[in-house]
Parts: structure tokens; C-alpha cells; sequence
């Protein structure tokens, strides 16, 4: 049993969070995480009036940002390129118009709003973000992974060494012992498709059917149709950071992980998808991890993952 | 475990029992005394939820699966680890699990049938769902397929879950809780 047993248990943007440590947080450092969270959600949350973003969406211009988008405005710039535009954190208006929007309607308008392209309307000069028409910027590709990050940066100013940070199923580890952590069957939460072991690294996961609405629309929308995705079902990605693991979880969507290398030269992964066929890929690392359907295999990963 | 740089290769296999074609529609509650197990005649011992109510009315009984609501609001509280030998009495077990949806917290009731230290069926239901939750509830009782039988309810445990689901946490409360239910000790 490692030795992070400390849970600690709370609701932040839209999803459940726990963290795990060895030792109980103390009160400032639970207080100093959720001033984080807070202070992240009022920059980018597309579901607040009072958001950064929304004020974005109503008014064009120059808009400075913290320092924190840095990074994450790199990372989506990135994926960008890689996926050929598919990637694009300007998908929020059309994400509204299919009805994902702050009051959950979840009602399409007949003819919803394309995509901007990235380029065409907004720069980003490393400081602020000028944009030529209101747009809303939506980092739900890998925000969350991002603020798993920032979390995790108050735990290591707190002395804390080893943790398990998990915002609803993105998580990532610090410590000297490795975590089991399951792969989450895309439409059967109570299966694991696999188990790796999680150390210092990240592991993002996305499958967009816990969402769906309507008529097959869910909420990972291609830049360049605007339309949900289809033939993928889940993603899993690894990499040294939240971040990055989440934007590759969304990323590997529109794209094998050969494609994406170009995206994140600096950074070495692992990602497995699932396709809406049922089939599987995978590369090398998390093989092994897959309970596969050969009896011998099977046997293998059975054992591996029994209790001790 | 340094991860390796490595994407020349990409192999393309069919997943085992998980396959997504495979998922068989357990409808709200009908379905859970009349899936497969026997197992869930055979004792029923335990002291929350007998099997006697696993023959169902939709919400009615799952409010009878006894103990509440967990918190999850800012409580601290430890990881209940389960017994790790895992032998669990053969039964029918009910167990109710909060998760946060983005319309507030929702209560579902997750209902076990095991036999021989394996879940024969498992059935989620919504106890008391706001509107705009619904849609995601719809799809995760549909998700849950016959594809679960046969799974140990060890392998399922792990430390963390990789997934996209608000709703596996209320799941995993409420497994949790069964687990503890049907631990002989």
C-alpha cells in the first residue's frame, strides 16, 4: 500500500477532487489550494459572467492575462499546428450554440456558429490576448489538467512531497511510491480497461460520452468542423505534466501519437485510445497495462493486478 | 517508471469483455433481479440492503439502501482500503454514492450481486436527480453492460481511476461502501 493515505475530498469546477498525501494538509495549505482553484476559475471558467473569458466573449480588444496562460496558450497554439487547426480553444461559442453553455440547456440552435480560426481573429503576445471579434475562449482540453499543475505547485511550496492530485479522473503524482491507477472504461465506470503504475508523471483521460446530449453531441468539438468527434470513444495520455497530458488526452482525438510528437519535441509520452469500434491503440508503455482479451494475456494482468 | 519515447509502433488490438459493442442496456432497475444471479438468492445476509429488495420499485428501494449520502464537501477522511484477501459474502448488496454533477449533488444507488468473490450484475439507479443531470445519469445507467460479469471487485480497486466520469465517484463511494458491507471479517 503506498504510503499517500490522507484523502482529502471537495467539489471545484464541475468536478470532484481529491488529493492524497501521506500526512494530513494543514489548514492553510487547504485554504492556499482552494484560493488557486478559485483564482484559475475566475480567469477561464466560460461559466461565469464575471470570468476573464467572458468578459472576452462581450468585448473585443486588449486583454492582459495572468501569468499562468503562458503555457497554456503555448501548449494549445501547439496542438494546433499539430492537428491542423482541430485543436482550437475558440470552440466556446459553438460549444454554447450546440447547448453546452452556462445553463446547461443542452439544447442546439438550428444553425450554430462555426469556428473562428485562431489565427484569424486573436494573437497572443505572451502577455495579453488581442482579439478583432468577440470570441469565447473555451480551454476545456486542458485547463483542468493545467490547474491539476498549479494544485500541485501550492502542495510543493506547502513541503509537501507526495501527493496524488486527481481533478476527476486527470491526475498526478509526486512521491517515492508509484500509484496503481485504472483505466476507466469509456461507457462502464465500473470496469477498468487497464492498470498502470503512476510515478511523478501525469495521466489525463478523456471520453466525452459521460457528457453527451442530444443527438450524439458531446463536448470535444473539432476545430475545424465544429462538430463532435465521433470515431474515437477514450483517450488516455501520460506525460511529466498536467498539462500536457490533458491536451494530448484531447488532442489524440484528431490524432495518432506519432502526429503529435511535433506538438510537445521536449516531452516524451505514452497514450492509448480507444476507438468508437472497440479496437485499441496503444503505444509501447501501456501494453503491457491492457487487459486484452487473449487468455494468456489476460492471466498476466489479472495476476498483476490482484491484491497482496 | 520513466517514460519511454517510443511511437514508431502502434498496435491496433480488440479489447476483451469491455468491447463498446458489447454493452447490453440494463434499464434502471428491472434488470436487477432478473440478471443472471443466483447468487443473490443464496444469502442475502447482510445487514443493509437484503436481497429482498432487490426486486425493486425504481427509487423506493434504492432509499432503503440505508446509509446516506457521503460528503464530499471539503471532509477529510481516509481511504478505506477494503479487506485486501477479498472473500465477500455471496449476496445482493445496495449502497447509495453521491457524485457533483454541474447542476449540484446527485444521489444514485448501486446495487451488487456476488457470488464467489465475483460481481454477477450490477445495477445503478438515479434516486433523486435534478433536470439537468438527467442526461448524463441516462447515459451512464446505460453504459453498465453484462460485460461486468465475472470482474473480482479487487481488480477493480485501485488507488486512483483515469477516467472522464463525474459520476464514477459516486460510483466508487458506494462500491466502496458495499465492499465494507460484504467483507468477512
Amino acid at each position: 500500500m503506498p504510503p499517500t493515505t490522507e484523502r482529502l475530498r471537495f467539489s471545484a469546477i464541475g468536478t470532484v477532487w481529491s488529493i492524497t498525501t501521506d500526512r494530513p494538509l494543514a489548514g492553510d495549505a487547504q485554504h492556499a489550494i482552494s484560493e488557486r482553484i478559485e483564482t484559475f476559475d475566475a480567469v477561464w471558467s466560460r461559466f461565469r459572467p464575471d470570468s476573464l473569458v467572458s468578459r472576452i466573449a462581450r468585448v473585443p480588444g486588449r486583454h492582459a492575462f495572468p501569468d499562468e496562460a503562458g503555457p497554456l496558450f503555448d501548449l494549445y497554439r501547439r496542438l494546433g499546428l499539430a492537428t491542423h487547426g482541430r485543436v482550437n480553444p475558440l470552440v466556446g461559442h459553438r460549444l454554447e450554440n450546440l447547448g453546452y453553455d452556462a445553463g446547461y440547456s443542452l439544447v442546439a440552435s438550428a444553425d450554430p456558429v462555426g469556428v473562428p480560426a485562431w489565427d484569424a481573429v486573436a494573437r497572443w503576445d505572451g502577455t495579453a490576448l488581442t482579439t478583432t471579434e468577440p470570441v469565447l475562449v473555451d480551454v476545456g482540453a486542458a485547463g483542468k489538467g493545467y490547474l491539476v499543475d498549479l494544485v500541485c505547485g501550492v502542495l510543493d511550496d506547502f513541503g509537501v512531497d507526495e501527493y496524488v492530485v486527481d481533478a476527476g479522473g486527470d491526475l498526478r503524482h509526486r512521491g517515492g511510491t508509484p500509484v496503481r491507477v485504472g483505466l476507466e472504461h469509456p461507457t462502464d465506470p465500473s470496469l477498468a480497461i487497464g492498470v498502470i503504475e503512476l510515478e511523478n508523471a501525469a495521466l489525463a483521460a478523456s471520453a466525452p460520452n459521460r457528457r453527451v446530449w442530444g443527438d450524439g453531441l458531446h463536448h470535444v468539438i473539432d476545430g475545424v468542423t465544429g462538430m463532435p468527434t465521433r470515431t474515437v470513444a477514450a483517450t488516455w495520455a501520460l506525460a511529466p505534466t498536467g498539462l500536457e497530458a490533458d491536451g494530448l488526452a484531447t488532442a489524440l482525438f484528431f490524432a495518432g501519437p506519432d502526429e503529435l510528437v511535433s506538438a510537445l519535441p521536449a516531452s516524451p509520452f505514452e497514450a492509448v485510445r480507444m476507438l468508437a469500434s472497440g479496437s485499441v491503440e496503444t503505444t509501447p508503455f501501456f501494453e503491457p497495462a491492457l487487459f486484452f482479451a487473449t487468455a494468456a494475456v489476460r492471466d498476466r494482468s489479472l495476476d498483476g493486478s490482484s491484491a497482496r | 517508471m520513466p517514460i519511454t519515447r517510443n511511437r514508431t509502433v502502434i498496435r491496433t488490438t480488440l479489447l476483451a469483455a469491455a468491447g463498446l459493442s458489447a454493452v447490453g442496456v440494463l434499464s434502471g432497475c428491472s434488470t436487477a433481479a432478473s440478471t443472471p444471479a443466483q447468487g443473490s438468492s443464496d444469502s442475502g445476509s447482510t445487514s443493509r440492503a437484503s436481497s429482498s429488495s432487490a426486486s425493486s420499485s425504481p427509487t423506493s428501494d434504492a432509499s432503503s439502501g440505508a446509509t446516506s449520502a457521503s460528503d464530499d464537501n471539503g471532509a477529510s477522511s481516509s481511504a478505506a482500503a477494503g479487506s485486501g484477501s477479498g472473500t465477500y459474502k455471496n449476496g445482493t448488496y445496495t449502497e447509495q454514492g453521491t457524485y457533483s454533477s454541474p447542476g449540484g449533488q446527485e444521489l444514485i444507488s448501486v446495487q451488487l450481486a456476488i457470488h464467489d468473490d465475483a460481481v454477477q450484475a450490477v445495477t445503478v439507479k438515479t434516486v433523486k436527480a435534478d433536470p439537468t443531470a438527467t442526461s448524463y445519469e441516462a447515459k451512464f445507467i446505460g453504459g453498465i453492460s453484462s460485460a461486468i460479469v465475472g470482474k473480482k471487485i479487487d481488480d477493480l480497486h485501485v488507488t486512483n481511476v483515469a477516467g472522464s466520469s463525474l459520476t464514477s465517484q459516486g460510483f466508487d463511494d458506494a462500491l466502496t461502501k458495499i465492499k465494507s458491507d460484504a467483507a468477512d471479517d
